[in-house]
């Protein structure tokens, strides 16, 4: 195995220092002279027309200096999302929003909003704003949303009652014939619950509006450039008039803010545009609640068929998933979670149908996974109960049907590697599979079991929607690095693992490179950290453009070694023949340095290498940089996980409790194993809120029931189970230096490999989540 | 709006500041003291992302009034460590990779020097009950945990 110098190590995040000691900023942390603060006014009512609104009250009020609604602002309809703008042919982008509208679809809808000295002096102004509205019928479930009955939330749904764009339908092989044809068939429905993101910094964004009319935006968002883009069009500007930046930290993500960080920015550029002057709009955890987007709920049926031997032989998915008043990600997430969900195993006869459906409930868009454990819920929890049909161990299952490199599949590019056998032995073994069946002793109050889930995941979102990506990288004059990426660092260690790959590539140290990143002004486009693709994508991109300042760098040296630059190699910012000892090295003091610089030292003496420093200083002074431009489109390879629950449950309050989470992940070539590490620990817990008690539900008015921290029930630090985090390196092909996606796949097979673990110890299987006391207990008292 | 002045001592020095009466700690430090190391996530005391140490003890300086502050010492994130000699918390949580998004970071790293302070043999229930109020949504704790732990053995080692 090649041995690397700086990739495949765990140095510490060059993010870390400012972190660690309160000085890295954030956009609620940002500031310009002469800055408001904006607050938005929200809706009461889940679905009503806009009568009338006074806000001559609130723009009198001392320190207001701007009040905007749908009468001042602009009304270029638009989609949140990044990549709705930016879907690949066939399935055509459903724009949906506007900033403010005259109908409000949700209770949080905006209806207005206002810039003021300081947010108290806002928060005053919003009530005196008079709204007349006239409610209308209002509708929270995506089935009875479905019927002809309900009220309409938005025109123009073609492909049928309020479903916003097309239907995903998935064909593989005769599904019909492949049932008639299985000894077993096994057919379920999964009820799945309302997730929230919940990142640290909430929504967040600054706006200045300069003299000129160029607009600049300081924001959350996971995508700058996309992002421009949606506002660009919005105000009407061109987009090299409009500057997107982090600033550049931003305070999480998990898929909340690909695209506009809910309606942030363009409220605070309305407003800015409004009252001349810079505003800053800053969502209490109240508005990130209930007004930017959550993880779809929904039904997932599934049926099986298997022949007697075990072989998957039919299956059949379909997803109706409740995408709320706005579609937000609502088509291309039904398309992930039929994507994948038929990716994990080798099933001839195959079909996928689902789409999503509005309703008056908040919207839901892009969160972690992505479709994806939504659909391995299902599908985890439907191979359990086939191996319970067929006698069979559910690994022994599982080991026989998971796809393998080269079997047909129906995704649009090939599978070029998996480890997943691999992540499930090692997985196996750290949680005793074979101890589960002899856990509890008879008449015990709290019973402990054992699951397992698999599942797979994309490492961006090509060839499903427009992805690509571009990075320069430019030898500075005395040899140090400079690289310019467009991708944000949401948390995930971009801004490690992109120079880490540039050093590798070059052959530098770490330490030479300095990175720009999460700005359309000094970068080129990028779609951004979405689809676990950041390290991949634009990691491909990062290689590219040092492999193209490489190849300029050996050239310019093999004229000044006179030797031919395929002889020549990088290491530690050292060029050098290879094969041959380095020789001298000039300290940068000599001829290099006076201009007059040869392969001959001033001692005479003939030179083997010469260092990256004095090669570039070298170049400088004859009129030549080196940059590399790296402009990739990415191929597509799939990271494997597999997941091992233990679980206690308490048949005296139905408490279910993850005591251990062993999660094996194969992510390709791991670059930096503990960035890698962090990301499947932070998503099994988030993957053990999904299973066991977090959830977003509404009152019968459209309220959200659970819109703080303190009544939303996500994991702290005492509820963590013991993570055993194993990092599985099947080397892809098509990824930089071998490796794969890694940032949502934590939370994919999580919830099957809980719920398959509350089979095991309790003998109850479960078709909804989150398994809470409540849901638990009830089944325990009903089994009695 | 009544004004009135707020005398403390902040990460070692006397400081003094007109504050009004409605006004929070979390709100005195970030905006008018332009400490923006102490993160605001909630303002309700709910994510822990504001935690500052006032007399000793971890508080979520949201639900603090900044009033209640006078006469107390309060340290900050910013406060706790100099760029050549950071404390021992900040390099084990770099080292740990106890670090992702960092928003959380400072106040974790805040109510983890509460626990030490007291405490500097803590077990794996003490470290878990001290940050339990710390929110963090990206790291799954895990490293957190293993970061105040080799902390407090740091800080022993050097004693």
């Amino acid at each position: 195995m090649k041995e690397y110098d700086v990739i495949g190590k765990n140095v510490r995040r060059l993010d870390a220092a400012e972190k660690a000691t309160g000085t890295a900023t954030f956009s609620t942390d940002f500031s310009l002279p002469g800055m408001l603060h904006g607050k938005v006014l929200r809706s009461p009512y889940p679905h009503a027309k806009i009568v009338s609104i006074d806000t001559a009250e609130a723009e009198k009020l001392p320190g207001v200096k701007a009040v905007a609604t749908y009468q001042n602002t602009p009304r270029e309809i638009f989609n949140t999302s990044a990549t709705m703008a930016f879907t690949v042919p066939a399935l055509e982008p459903v724009l949906d929003q506007y900033i403010f509208d005259n109908i409000v679809r949700y209770v949080g809808d905006e209806v207005a909003a206002v810039a003021a000295v300081s947010e108290k002096v806002a928060e005053a102004a919003l009530e005196l704003i008079k709204v007349e509205y006239e409610e209308l019928p209002a509708i929270f479930d995506p089935l009875e949303a479905m019927e002809p009955g309900a009220p309409d939330i938005h025109p123009n749904c073609s492909a049928g009652k309020n479903i916003p764009g097309e239907i995903v339908k998935i064909p593989f092989g005769d599904v019909d014939k492949g049932f008639v044809e299985s000894d077993v068939v096994f057919e379920g429905r999964f009820k799945l619950p309302v997730q929230k993101q919940a990142q640290l910094e909430t929504q967040a964004a600054v706006a200045q509006v300069g003299a000129d009319g160029k607009i600049t935006v300081w924001s959350t968002t996971q995508t700058p450039h996309p992002s421009r883009s949606i506002l660009a069009k919005v105000f009407g500007v061109p987009e090299s008039k409009v500057r997107v930046l982090n600033p550049p930290y931003v305070g999480g993500g998990f898929g909340v803010r690909i695209g506009l960080s809910a309606k942030a920015e363009p409220i605070a550029v309305a407003l800015a545009k409004l009252a001349g002057k810079p505003v800053k709009v800053v969502y209490s955890r109240e508005d990130d609640f209930i007004a930017s987007d959550t993880r779809h709920g929904g039904y997932v049926s599934i049926k099986l068929g298997s022949k007697k031997d075990g072989t998957f032989h039919a299956m059949e998915l379909k997803g109706t998933l409740n995408t709320g008043a706005y579609c937000s990600f609502g088509c291309e997430t039904p398309g992930v979670m039929g994507a994948m969900g038929l990716a994990v195993y080798r099933v001839p006869n195959q079909s996928y149908y689902g789409h999503s459906v509005y309703t008056n409930t908040s919207p839901a868009g892009a969160m972690r996974g992505f479709g994806n454990p939504q659909a391995m819920f299902a599908i985890e929890s439907a191979v359990d109960m086939m191996a319970e049909k067929l006698g069979m161990d559910p690994l022994e299952l599982r080991l026989k049907n998971i796809m393998q490199v080269g079997d047909p599949w129906c995704l649009p590019y090939p599978c070029q590697s998996t480890g997943l056998a691999e992540c499930i032995e090692k997985g196996a073994g750290s949680i005793g599979w074979d101890n589960r069946n002899s856990l509890n002793q008879p008449g015990a109050k709290k019973l402990r079991g054992i699951g397992a889930g698999v599942g797979t995941h994309v490492s961006n979102a090509w060839p499903f929607c427009v992805d690509y990506d571009n990075a320069y990288l430019a030898v500075q004059q005395d040899g140090s690095i400079h690289l310019a990426a467009g991708v944000p660092d949401i948390g995930t260690g971009t801004s490690t693992t992109l120079p880490q790959l540039a050093a590798e590539a070059l052959g530098v140290g770490l330490g030479e490179v300095s990175l720009t990143f999460g700005d359309t002004a000094t970068t080129p486009f990028d779609i951004g950290s979405h689809a676990s693709r950041t390290c991949y994508a634009a990691g491909t991109a990062v290689v590219a453009a040092a492999n193209d300042a490489r190849r300029q760098v050996l050239e310019y040296a093999g004229d000044f070694l006179n030797v031919p630059p395929e002889r020549l190699d990088i290491k530690g910012s050292v060029i050098y023949i290879t094969g041959q000892e380095l020789g001298e090295q000039c300290a940068g003091t000599g001829v290099c340095q006076t201009g007059a610089g040869t392969s001959v030292c001033e001692t005479g003496e003939k030179r083997n290498s010469v260092s990256l420093r004095d090669l570039a200083y070298h170049a400088h002074l004859r009129n030549k940089q080196f940059i590399g431009v790296g402009r990739i489109v990415p191929g597509n390879a799939p990271p494997w996980q597999a997941h091992f629950a233990e679980v206690e449950v308490d048949t005296e309050t139905g408490q279910v409790k993850v005591l251990k989470v062993a999660a094996a992940h194969d992510v390709g070539k791991a670059i930096n194993p503990c960035i890698v590490e962090g990301q499947i620990e932070g998503g099994v817990l988030m993957g053990v809120g999904y299973a066991t008690s977090e959830e977003i539900t509404y009152d019968a008015k459209g309220r959200q029931l659970h819109n703080s921290l303190h009544k939303y029930m996500l994991p702290t630090a005492e509820d963590a189970p013991e993570i055993d985090a194993i990092v599985v390196e099947a080397s892809d092909p098509t990824g930089p230096f071998g490796a794969k996606g890694v940032g949502e796949t934590g939370l994919v097979p999580t919830a099957g490999a809980i719920a398959n673990a509350v089979y095991n110890a309790t003998g109850i299987r479960f078709y909804e989540i989150p398994l809470t006391e409540e849901k638990v207990y009830r089944a325990l008292k009903q089994r009695v | 709006m009544s004004v009135k002045t707020l005398s403390f001592i902040l990460n070692g020095e006397n400081t003094v500041v007109e504050v009004a009466l409605s006004d929070m700690l979390v709100d005195v430090l970030r905006e008018k003291l332009l400490l923006t190391g102490t993160k605001k996530g909630c303002g309700k005391g709910e994510c822990g992302a504001c935690t500052v140490i006032m007399n000793g003890e971890a508080v979520n300086s949201c639900m603090v009034p900044a009033l209640k502050a006078e006469g107390a010492i309060v340290e900050t994130i910013e406060g706790i460590g100099r760029p050549d000699k950071l404390h021992p918390l900040q390099e084990s949580f770099m080292d740990q990779g106890a670090i992702q998004c960092g928003f959380c970071t400072p106040g974790m790293i805040m109510s983890a020097k509460a626990l030490l302070d007291k405490n500097l043999t803590p077990n794996r229930e003490d470290i878990r009950e001290a940050v339990s109020g710390n929110i963090c949504r990206c790291t799954g704790y895990v490293k957190i945990e293993k970061a105040v732990s080799v902390a407090a053995k740091q800080i022993r080692e050097n004693q």
